[in-house]
């Protein structure tokens, strides 16, 4: 290994006169609210994913669950059995260790991100290698790509010399490692986890302290990218007018978002009632994964699916005030950051499934089906936890 | 030198910016995004609420549907005229082929094997997947269907459907075809009785509605399903009778053979006391189980039209069609001619504006005011001084015209009016066309009275043999026009009535006394000296009638040819009239067997012979006159194993001759001709006693042109026996035009051959 990438990745800064590296003080308990709302969710995201999925899983038109009806439940309890277990380990770790291994996490994603795009390795569906089969499960790099890049731009920016001044020599590793994964991930191609990291890359060089105007600048970039993106790939064209009158194409382009509109629409006030939904019988298609939240609106209703979106609200606004209050900066741009991701999922998914926003494929944390991907999120949440347990008790 | 906290602008605890920048974040995700994705979730849940639910509701619903039986089609003697069966339709689901992985080529081969279809064709169906209805076959009978049943239970086959279906069926095949009209593939009426009471028919369909999965199979856990019970259509007993309906076409049919029709014929029968009617017809006709297929003759007429394209052959084909499912009786309106010199008769004498006094003088030709050249009689040499009756029984033209000026333009169209010519009739058949009369301003004018003399012989204007028959009934019943109609009941699935139909009276035209004087009068037309409609007469029932002869003088233009309609409308009996005929021969052909195509020799033969199986049917019992007896043909005696003396006076007592006696046997032992042969009076029969019957075959003769008595003698001399049709009365005018087996066939001695009487004479077989 080179000693570019050594510089760059493998550094050890335990030795920085720096907070979380501070273990002269007892850390205290992990914060109730925080964990509390994370199960109830995790809780209520298990039993919608009985519900939403018996119907697929009874009658298995893709031949995968041997029509057992809870085929898909109780995978999902299990893995929610092993995350709580996860973020429990994880709220254990000190702050230090993240920060520590943040550079080998980074580069671990982009091996990982390397390999999936090795045929054998990587699993082909739809076109796009986005899975790497593990025997027992699968999972997809980008996930991990996720916290790397968190957990790589907060100890960049915690690094004493890389003071995020406005320089573009001060910008350069970001915009490499950014560029790098988001490269990567065009080669699968993963449309919605390359949005979902730039918004992650972004925001923690906004709370780095990058001054704004080159945000201001980013977003005439990127709205120019999309312009050229619109122009010249039919692909965009056609989400974006799928986006804009998905009743013009029901049967085809469409079809997602006209089906989830349905399910929404029918919930009412009220809902359905829970496992109710007629919507799951087939026509909803990914009813048990991007477009769960659609099933919830149809079965519970718009009283149901908001008491549902204050869940969230309130755990994202609990994962801001844990980072305002972090100990130290490294923690903070953490949490923000995790905080941040776990909003974009879930903001993200709900306008998609509300065709606010044109459709991709996003998950809902701690609801959509998906082993792997909720130990990751329950990994992440653990790292707030273990952040919040070094906040100091108010005197 | 860790112990303190929090020190200002320490590069390792957050900074201001930084927790600054992380309540803008908490703010924008934690807040403003959520308040943005509540009031989307508002739009989509509350206000848009009820738009997603219907739309997602009618996706997931399915209906079957349970089709209704469709009600019977009955005749006054309740025989069924259509009836429905139920059927199947076998159809496909491609795509549950595919899902459960069926074999699509076993599936298409025992299909086409069972059903006799293309084995491509059904597995080319196969082929598409996304498609969960595709059909086989429609309306497949009950004995195939098991067998497709079978053959899909056996096999254990999801992809193979079978659906309930009903098919009608018409048992007597063409009769009264244009009264019932066809339903199509939908089994909704297209024509006639099947499309004006198709509502009452058709009944409701039922419904199962299922809430089903996408892949249209049951939605577990959610048991909901609602039946609508089909209503089964309601039956429907109608006023046409089978036998008069055949009798009707028969004759039409002979008719059409005989006077060599172009254009076919059209009759109807009508009850002339309640409007109902007992039989409608038109030639061309079809058969409304195969209602698309047209005739022999159409066929040829289409290929031997040399089309160039495949467009222009459907044009031709679909122009057939359309010509064989017209019911001209209705829905074709023509120039009456003379047949309506009936409703001028009697508008003169309801008027009092002629008497039965009245005398007219016929010099061949008149003076019309407004007409530049004088009006001829078809008779140009004129008929003289005559009166009423005369003028009626000679279809005097010239007479009609001075009783048409007697009335005047109003007064005659006061009771045109009154006989409903200037409206449709409202008979329950669909497309009944409405009648072309001059306007009042023309008709009514002073100074030109050519409008109002050629309406008094029924010319230059148009109206539909259903009005003509109506008004005539009216004449004829006492004076009060009727609504005719066709259905007479409306009975439920179980035979109960749930509606009747009394006859309606629209209104009295004339009086009851006018009536009596017309029907005594019509009746002359038809058994007068020298009358016109001679042709029509039955022996023993005394029939009343006009003859008619238009000319289409649109078709002349168009072909270059006279086009004549000879028509007769023809009632009876004239002291208590029954029963009203009206029969249109159109466009009489080269080949026909009378000379002339005219109302007299066309027309009135028809009817006569209509009303002559007709009125016994119909229970009205024949009442010989004078003489008439004599002429009507015998039934032959059993008088084998009879001794001679007793065959014999048998014999002699029924009207025959004994002409010779074979053998010498005490006993006959056989007869010529055969026991129940009816034949004409005073044969001369031939009785075998002991001996063999001669059966060496003789020549038919040409009975030809000849009167009955001499067609008799001359049948008589091979031992051959005539029977007679037609006018059966004695006078020099009548004579034979048609003999039922050809001359010169081989034929065994004491063979019947029925011959055809017709008046010949210069008034029967004017064109009038």
């Amino acid at each position: 290994m080179s000693s570019k990438v050594e510089e760059m990745f493998m550094y050890d800064d335990t030795r920085l006169a720096d907070y979380t590296y501070d273990n002269s003080i007892d850390r205290g308990t992990v914060d109730i609210p925080f964990a509390l709302l994370t199960l109830v969710l995790l809780t209520v995201g298990v039993i919608m994913v009985l519900s939403a999925s018996f119907a697929r899983a009874y009658y298995d038109p893709n031949n995968t669950t041997g029509g057992n009806a809870t085929y898909y439940f109780v995978r999902q309890a299990l893995f929610a059995l092993c995350g709580v277990g996860v973020m429990f380990v994880c709220s254990r770790f000190p702050m230090g260790f993240y920060r520590h291994i943040s550079g080998i996490v980074m580069l671990v994603s982009l091996a990982m991100l390397v390999l999936v795009l090795v045929p054998g390795i990587g699993e082909k569906v739809n076109n796009a290698r986005r899975w790497i089969n593990l025997g027992f499960t699968t999972f997809q790099p980008s996930e991990i790509a996720k916290i790397g890049v968190i957990m790589y731009f907060s100890a960049l920016i915690c690094a004493p010399k890389n003071k995020l001044t406005g320089s573009i020599k001060g910008l350069l590793r970001y915009v490499i490692v950014l560029g790098a994964v988001c490269g990567l991930l065009v080669l699968e191609p993963h449309m919605s986890a390359i949005i979902i990291i730039l918004v992650i890359g972004l925001v923690m060089l906004f709370l780095g302290g990058l001054p704004l105007r080159w945000f201001i600048g980013g977003a005439v970039a990127g709205g120019s990218l999309l312009g050229i993106g619109y122009a010249l790939f039919p692909y965009v064209r056609n989400r974006f007018t799928a986006w804009l009158n998905p009743f013009a194409d029901a049967s085809g382009t469409g079809y997602q978002i006209v089906q989830s509109l349905y399910s929404i629409g029918s919930g009412g006030l009220l809902g359905l009632g829970l496992g109710n939904s007629r919507q799951k019988y087939l026509y909803l298609p990914e009813e048990h994964n991007d477009f769960i939240f659609s099933v919830v609106c149809e079965e519970l209703g718009f009283i149901g699916a908001m008491l549902i979106l204050v869940l969230f609200a309130l755990l994202i606004i609990r994962g801001y005030w844990l980072a305002m209050h972090a100990r130290d900066r490294y923690s903070a741009m953490v949490g923000a950051g995790i905080t941040t991701h776990l909003a974009m999922q879930v903001i993200l998914n709900v306008a998609v499934c509300t065709n606010s926003i044109p459709c991709t494929g996003i998950s809902l944390p701690l609801f959509s089906y998906g082993g792997t991907a909720l130990l990751l999120q329950m990994a992440e949440l653990g790292i707030i936890l273990s952040l919040s347990r070094d906040i100091p008790e108010k005197r | 030198m860790f112990k303190k906290r929090r020190e200002k602008n320490d590069p390792a605890s957050p900074n201001r910016m930084m927790l600054r920048r992380t309540l803008f974040l908490m703010i924008v995700c934690g807040i403003v995004a959520f308040i943005a994705l509540g009031a989307r979730l508002f739009q989509l849940q509350i206000i848009d609420h009820d738009m997603y639910e219907s739309a997602a509701v009618e996706q997931q619903l399915r209906q079957t549907n349970v089709p209704a039986q469709r009600g019977t089609i009955y005749d006054r003697n309740m025989n069924i005229l259509a009836m429905s069966a139920s059927v199947s339709n076998i159809y496909i689901s491609p795509a549950e082929i595919k899902m459960n992985k069926e074999d699509p080529a076993f599936i298409a081969s025992g299909l086409s094997n069972i059903l006799g279809l293309d084995y491509a064709e059904i597995y080319e169906k196969t082929s598409h997947t996304d498609s969960w209805y595709s059909t086989v076959a429609r309306k497949v009978e009950d004995d195939l269907t098991e067998r497709v049943r079978q053959f899909k239970e056996e096999n254990n086959l999801t992809g193979v459907k079978i659906e309930e279906a009903s098919k009608r069926y018409y048992p007597y095949g063409t009769l009264a075809s244009h009264v019932l009209g066809f339903v199509g593939t939908d089994d909704h009426g297209l024509a006639g009785l099947e499309y004006y009471y198709d509502k009452l028919l058709s009944g409701t369909d039922g419904r199962i509605v299922r809430a089903t999965n996408a892949y249209g199979t049951d939605m577990m856990f959610t048991d909901f399903e609602d039946y609508y019970d089909a209503v089964d259509g309601q039956s429907i007993v109608t006023t046409i009778d089978e036998t008069v309906q055949h009798y009707l076409e028969k004759h039409l049919d002979e008719a059409a053979v005989d006077y060599d029709l172009q254009d076919g014929a059209a009759g109807i029968v009508m009850d002339v006391n309640t409007g109902a009617i007992l039989g409608m017809a038109s030639l061309g006709d079809f058969d409304p189980n195969d209602y698309m297929t047209v005739s022999e003759e159409a066929q040829e007429r289409i290929s031997t039209a040399m089309v160039d394209t495949m467009e222009d052959y459907d044009t031709l084909l679909a122009e057939e069609r359309n010509l064989q499912w017209r019911n001209k009786a209705l829905t074709e309106t023509y120039e009456p001619g003379s047949v309506f010199k009936i409703i001028t008769l009697a508008t003169g004498l309801d008027s009092g504006a002629v008497t039965t006094n009245s005398t007219f003088f016929c010099g061949g030709s008149l003076n019309v005011l407004g007409r530049t050249d004088p009006l001829n009689c078809w008779n140009v040499v004129g008929h003289g001084n005559e009166t009423l009756t005369e003028a009626a029984m000679f279809s005097c033209n010239i007479a009609f015209t001075i009783i048409g000026q007697k009335i005047g333009a109003e007064r005659f169209y006061q009771y045109i009016r009154a006989f409903g010519l200037f409206d449709r009739t409202g008979v329950d058949l669909p497309g009944e066309a409405g009648s072309l009369w001059w306007s009042d301003d023309v008709f009514f004018n002073k100074a030109n009275l050519s409008q109002l003399a050629a309406a008094s012989f029924g010319q230059t204007f148009t109206i539909t043999p259903i009005q003509l028959i109506t008004a005539v009934s009216a004449v004829a019943n006492g004076g009060y026009l009727m609504e005719p109609y066709l259905v007479s009941k409306v009975l439920d699935d179980e035979g109960t009535v749930v509606s009747q139909r009394e006859p309606t009276v629209v209104r009295q035209v004339i009086s009851e006394q006018t009536s009596r004087t017309c029907c005594e009068i019509l009746e002359q037309v038809v058994s007068g000296q020298n009358a016109t409609g001679k042709n029509a007469y039955v022996a023993g029932y005394r029939v009343c009638g006009k003859t008619g002869t238009s000319e289409d003088v649109n078709y002349e233009v168009e072909h270059g040819t006279k086009k004549y309609i000879a028509s007769f409308l023809g009632f009876a009996p004239a002291n208590d009239p029954q029963v009203a005929v009206l029969v249109l021969c159109e466009n009489p052909g080269p080949d026909s067997i009378v000379g002339s195509a005219g109302g007299g020799s066309m027309g009135a033969p028809t009817v006569g012979k209509i009303l002559q199986d007709v009125l016994p049917y119909l229970g009205v019992q024949p009442q010989y006159g004078e003489g008439e007896e004599a002429l009507v043909d015998q039934r032959m005696p059993r008088v084998v194993s009879k001794s001679l003396e007793e065959a014999r006076e048998l014999l002699e007592k029924n009207g025959f001759v004994v002409k010779s006696v074979v053998g010498s046997g005490a006993a006959v032992t056989a007869q010529l001709p055969a026991a129940n042969a009816k034949i004409a009076a005073g044969s001369e029969v031939i009785l075998y006693c002991g001996e063999e019957l001669d059966k060496t075959p003789i020549q038919m003769p040409n009975l030809l042109g000849l009167s009955y008595e001499i067609a008799k003698i001359r049948a008589g001399w091979d031992n051959l026996y005539v029977r007679g049709e037609g006018v059966m009365m004695n006078s020099n005018s009548i004579l034979t035009v048609r003999q039922s087996i050809e001359e010169g066939t081989l034929v065994e001695p004491g063979t019947v051959v029925t011959v055809t009487l017709s008046d010949s004479s210069y008034a029967a077989t004017a064109r009038t």
